[in-house]
């Protein structure tokens, strides 16, 4: 159940590979155009069923079209909360008994709910707030005696499930595992079960479960807390500029209630993309579909962000003091997925900075040996909305970041001079393609880019259509996009530094 | 067809039937060898246009010398980052990014090796210069240099993270701090490396005998088959390397250990003993207790530690076994600071329960099926089985020993698991270690016995101190013996000096004035302080390698590397040199001078060695210079001492003004107004 799958990436200071999915050929399309059976429920449940013959075993994926972007003020965290929630069962799996456990789990929520109106009200009486604490405490331990102890995983393990996990990000949530492809309708029945009725086990342990990754990634670690503060200084307006995993007293504030009312609104079929890749027969796979998704209702349209990030009007920047050595990020604001400026972003991020030919490793890594690491990426933190151009730069030891920020300056303005050549943009593509042909055996990644690809772009085939687009990109169009996004206005400049002490 | 009977209804997941698995399909895999000793594994697979090409190689840091530890590592980097003498770092660079080529290269623990991927179009072009990276690197001393401040860059960031800081600490626990398992890459070791070690650690490495190579993709085995040998047939044959795991047996005392890291929240916690080897006949029942224990979503420790008590979001572990050396026993977790020692008790109870409580049959059964309904994701691609025969070729583990492993857990009775349980989990010889966050976690830790507080501090790199220069060592020992009597009067007995006044320290807010009193007393070894602070009265002891403050009636320990500094400083401190320097050592450097002053300089070596210069005219100690590392920096700086203002008190002459730089900033300076001698006894 990990969180923010980009901001892993950078965790582990490897940006350079951001863009693993891209495109290739005609060829592959067409050879894809064999192997792949699509389908759309009548409730707007969307299927791609990918077939791999080479061995028994078939990778199951779910995307949500959700992530931390939709969640509502003052629930910020709940996209990721909802992910850990569907690892609890349904109303026979994880439970001796449901329709007991279902209303003390109601009454528990009543319970919280009346401890936080009392909490949050105008003069907060201590102890009648203890009184609350305690009802609910009482009822929270009564619905234990119901739980068996994560049933739902456990049948998935043990029918020999793998890579069983999920993931939130600010523009979606995942759900993934593997199976022995003969063990196909297990997926469905169990996918079924937790999206067609999710219930609420446990739900207030598992906040607490989810404040200790909060504390794990973001608060005792020193790149997660300069990412956190720097997308809350990147964004004013837009929701890209709050934490996935949900501010603490957000985690604290949200209920039951909300977490129901917040998948009533985005767990709808239309807002969701199901992928199987591996051994499996297509018939057989709608078959299932049908059976076990067909009475999914189809509910209303899932709503949308209205909130556009307004102009920038000059540079940001901030520095954290701490006790780590220092980390650099500098971000521009920049465009969305559908924006015709992507791909020429997306572009050069992978001719600065990946590979070791590429202008910001060799000058500032090999020659200059300023930094430890360096990278720059488009689509921070995500791609469904307007979002950054994103530059990661770690000093060596004994240079300050002042001026490895400097350093990373003089790169981008020549990139602005038009100093990229065109053996540079070649060499882009080059690796573009063939990573993307790298990445053609791998069941679960097929199934999760093409899944992706039909939610963001409407089609599975714009995993493979990319590369017409990184054809048409021009080195002036590079020059242009340099021009007109690397600017000093809307850029925001983030460190940890060390402190004097 | 089968399915068309159970067509068109909802089941509970226990109704579903399941059809027969498709068979695996086991590709056969062509061996052959060259004369030179090289061994070839190769499998079609048609799926994709690639080639890829995995070299293993019998080298590995456990064969580097203590001394320069990092050397093998380095060697790995640089073979790729220097290219070799036909394609220069630039012109490899180029070429293989060209043709969107993957070439990288390694050396690990205890083995190392390289790959190539390469779109099959371009395999031809590409081998021979893979071949030369292998057979002719390069290490040119500019890629050298890269490599040693990239891994110097690492070791200043190693204390940023909690969890690494954890790992490795522990290890320390089990294996001992000198074991080549703990091995450590510091500054010095870094800096004893040069360009000829890596030339010769990796003469020694890439040899024939020392070869396994493995092909999988898109190409013809016969054809193939011609191309390896001419490529590989050149590689010199060499000496098959021998590597000898040496024994553990360390004894250790059980304790609790700490390392305080005030910027966390939550406290990393890690517990554990030595583990066993892979050939053991319990290793199947082991398995089994792991998963048990701590294995996956429905494993012990995840259910009661995460689940029930929403302690943590990660916990885990279990005994691990090595094929070579013993593995260890261990257990993490990560929780909030308030509830460390009891996640301790949850995770010990848990490991008690193992030896108590036997899993139920059910609960076995669910093991076993995970496990073996699992199995067919070990053979889901041809580079895996490929790669798996090759590992276990090269670990010299049998080929039957899997499916043994695979029977082994099949015959596992809840009895056995039981047992191995009692037999290798021994909760009466935790080390239990903790990396968090001291103030928060208060006095949790006490119950588990005396707190052994670690040092993580990162020793400085001495060798980067500037080439120390021979001095005149008869010389130096009667300049000695002259700056003991200008500062000590003959006849004086001296154990303590108290010194009263003002500290000025130099901050980024600006100076802060301390006054107070200090004390050294050079009987006892031990400084004591009762400074004035802007935040009330502090109280600091130093005294047998250990240190307390005391401020506002609470007593806390003081950072292990706060008691090194302020034992060195007592070490170097002139009137402690004056009462030992018949014992010390010292070179006579010459005469230099300093703002118009002539001075005799004067090295006294310490482990950290000092240089002070003498005023030949009172044969004073005038000016102190060293080196010191600052941690904030991640360098090495000069600092300068000054001392002036000499007045003589019941025999001591002592300096009543003291003023230090650090590379030519101001950092503090002392105003003394009184002293007094051997006033503590």
């Amino acid at each position: 159940m990990k969180i923010f799958g980009k901001l892993r990436i950078l965790g582990i200071l490897l940006i350079l590979m951001g863009f693993g999915y891209s495109t290739t050929q005609a060829q592959y399309l067409e050879e894809f155009e064999n192997k792949v059976t699509e389908f759309t429920l009548d409730n707007g449940l969307h299927f791609i069923i990918i077939e791999r013959h080479q061995a028994p075993v078939a990778s199951f994926y779910t995307a949500v079209n959700v992530g931390g972007v939709d969640e509502p003020v003052g629930n910020t965290g709940i996209a990721h909360i909802f992910e850990h929630m569907a690892f609890k069962g349904n109303d026979y799996i994880g439970t001796t008994d449901w329709e007991k456990e279902s209303k003390v789990i109601e009454q528990m929520d009543e319970a919280y709910q009346a401890w936080l109106a009392e909490k949050y009200s105008v003069n907060p009486d201590s102890v009648k707030l203890e009184e609350l604490w305690s009802t609910f405490q009482d009822l929270q331990e009564n619905s234990k005696q119901y739980v068996v102890n994560n049933e739902f995983s456990k049948i998935i393990e043990k029918n020999g499930g793998t890579g069983l996990n999920a993931s939130t990000s600010s523009d979606r949530t995942n759900y993934f595992y593997s199976l022995p492809s003969n063990r196909a309708e297990l997926w469905f029945n169990l996918e079924a079960g937790r999206f067609k009725k999710p219930i609420f086990r446990e739900f207030y342990v598992e906040k607490e479960v989810v404040r200790e990754e909060r504390r794990m990634r973001t608060e005792s670690n020193p790149v997660g807390r300069l990412v956190e503060e720097f997308i809350a200084v990147a964004y004013t307006a837009h929701p890209y500029g709050r934490p996935v995993v949900g501010w603490n007293s957000d985690i604290t504030a949200t209920t039951i209630e909300d977490a129901h009312d917040f998948y009533e609104k985005y767990y709808v079929p239309s807002n969701m993309t199901m992928a199987i890749a591996g051994d499996v027969d297509p018939d057989r796979m709608k078959e299932l579909a049908e059976t076990y998704f067909g009475d999914l209702e189809a509910g209303e349209p899932a709503p949308k962000v209205t909130t556009i990030e307004p102009p920038q009007r000059g540079e940001r920047r901030f520095t954290i003091e701490g006790k780590s050595q220092p980390i650099l990020l500098m971000g521009y604001h920049g465009v969305s997925q559908s924006h015709e400026d992507f791909e020429a972003l997306n572009l050069m991020g992978n001719m600065i900075s990946t590979g070791r030919t590429s202008r910001l490793y060799k000058k500032l890594v090999e020659e200059e040996k300023m930094a430890l690491q360096v990278g720059a990426f488009n689509g921070f933190p995500g791609s469904r909305f307007s979002s950054l151009f994103l530059t990661l730069a770690v000093p060596n030891r004994g240079i300050d970041v002042d001026s490895l920020e400097q350093a990373v300056y003089t790169e981008i303005e020549a990139v602005k001079e038009g100093d990229l050549t065109q053996e540079e943009l070649d060499r882009a593509r080059t690796n573009i393609r063939a990573n993307l042909i790298r990445g053609l055996n791998n069941n679960t990644g097929l199934a999760l880019s093409f899944a992706n690809a039909h939610m963001d772009q409407g089609n599975w085939r714009e995993v493979f259509r990319r590369l017409d687009r990184i054809e048409q990109v021009t080195l002036e169009d590079i020059q242009r996009v340099a021009k007109k996004y690397l600017v000093k206005d809307q850029r925001t400049v983030g460190a940890t530094v060390k402190a004097d002490s | 067809m089968m399915f068309s009977l159970s067509l068109m209804a909802q089941k509970r997941y226990d109704e579903i039937e399941y059809p027969e698995l498709n068979e695996i399909e086991t590709p056969a895999i062509e061996e052959f060898s060259l004369d030179n000793g090289i061994k070839f594994y190769l499998v079609e697979d048609h799926e994709l246009p690639l080639v890829n090409v995995r070299i293993l190689v019998q080298s590995g840091s456990i064969l580097e010398p203590k001394s320069k530890t990092g050397l093998a590592s380095m060697t790995g980097t640089v073979m790729r980052s220097g290219g070799s003498e036909n394609y220069p770092a630039d012109k490899l660079n180029k070429l293989l990014e060209d043709n969107a080529a993957n070439l990288s290269t390694y050396l690990g623990f205890s083995s190392g090796g390289a790959s190539l991927n390469v779109l099959k179009e371009d395999f031809d072009d590409i081998l021979p210069v893979f071949v030369d990276v292998l057979q002719n690197p390069a290490f040119p001393e500019d890629k050298v240099d890269l490599a040693k401040t990239q891994t110097k860059s690492g070791i200043s960031r190693r204390n940023d993270n909690q969890q690494a800081i954890g790992s490795r600490e522990f290890r320390d626990l089990i294996y001992g701090e000198n074991s080549i398992y703990t091995q450590q890459t510091e500054y010095e070791t870094v800096n004893n490396i040069s360009q000829n070690d890596l030339i010769n650690f990796h003469k020694d490495a890439f040899v024939g005998n020392n070869m396994m190579i493995g092909i999988v993709g898109d190409f013809n085995t016969e054809e193939m088959k011609q191309k390896l040998e001419e490529a590989f047939s050149s590689f010199p044959a060499g000496e098959e390397t021998n590597i000898i795991f040496p024994e553990v047996n360390y004894d250790y005392p059980v304790t609790i250990n700490f390392v305080d890291k005030p910027d966390v929240n939550q406290s990393f916690v890690t517990l554990g003993h030595i583990g066993g080897l892979r050939e053991n006949p319990d290793y199947p029942a082991i398995q089994v207790m792991n998963q048990v224990l701590g294995g996956g979503f429905s494993g012990r420790l995840f259910q009661k530690v995460r689940t029930e008590l929403g302690l943590a979001y990660s916990v885990g572990g279990g005994y691990r076994s090595n094929i070579n050396y013993p593995g260890s026993f261990q257990i993490t977790t990560m929780t909030k600071s308030s509830t460390t020692a009891e996640a301790i008790d949850a995770i010990i109870e848990e490991i008690e329960r193992m030896k108590t409580e036997p899993p139920t049959e059910e609960k076995l059964q669910e093991t076993k099926d995970q496990f073996l309904n699992s199995l067919v994701f070990r053979s889901v691609s041809k580079s895996q089985i490929l790669n798996r025969q090759m590992n276990n070729e090269y670990n010299g583990l049998s080929p039957e020993a899997f499916n043994e492993l695979i029977e082994g857990i099949k015959a596992t009775t809840p009895a056995d698991v039981q047992s191995v349980a009692k037999k290798y989990l021994r909760p009466d010889k935790l080390q239990i270690l903790v990396v968090g966050n001291k103030e928060e976690i208060g006095d949790q830790l006490d119950k588990y016995g005396n707190i052994n507080e670690l040092d993580i501090s990162i020793p400085q790199p001495p060798a980067e101190k500037k080439e120390q220069e021979a001095g005149d060592a008869n010389q130096g020992k009667e300049w000695l013996a002259k700056m003991a009597e200008a500062v000590i009067e003959a006849g004086t007995e001296v154990t303590s000096i108290a010194q009263t006044g003002s500290q000025t320290i130099v901050t980024p807010q600006g100076a802060v004035d301390i006054p107070g009193t200090i004390t050294n007393n050079y009987a006892e070894d031990k400084v004591k302080a009762i400074l004035n602070a802007p935040q009330g009265t502090i109280e600091m002891t130093v005294q047998d390698g250990k240190g307390t403050q005391k401020m506002a009636g609470q007593e806390f320990p003081m950072p292990p590397a706060s008691v090194k500094q302020i034992q060195q400083e007592l070490e170097r401190d002139y009137i402690n040199i004056a009462l030992s320097y018949a014992s010390l050592e010292a070179e006579y450097l010459g005469k230099e001078s300093i703002d118009g002053t002539e001075y005799v300089k004067l090295r006294v070596n310490f482990d950290t060695p000092v240089t002070y210069y003498l005023d030949p005219a009172t044969n004073l100690p005038n000016i102190l210079t060293y080196e010191q590392f600052n941690p904030r920096l991640g360098k090495s700086q000069q600092v300068k001492t000054t001392y002036s203002n000499w007045k003589t008190v019941d025999g001591v002459t002592f300096a009543f003004t003291v003023e230090s730089t650090a590379d030519g900033e101001k950092t503090s300076s002392q105003s003394i107004e009184s002293i007094e001698v051997n006033k503590e006894n």
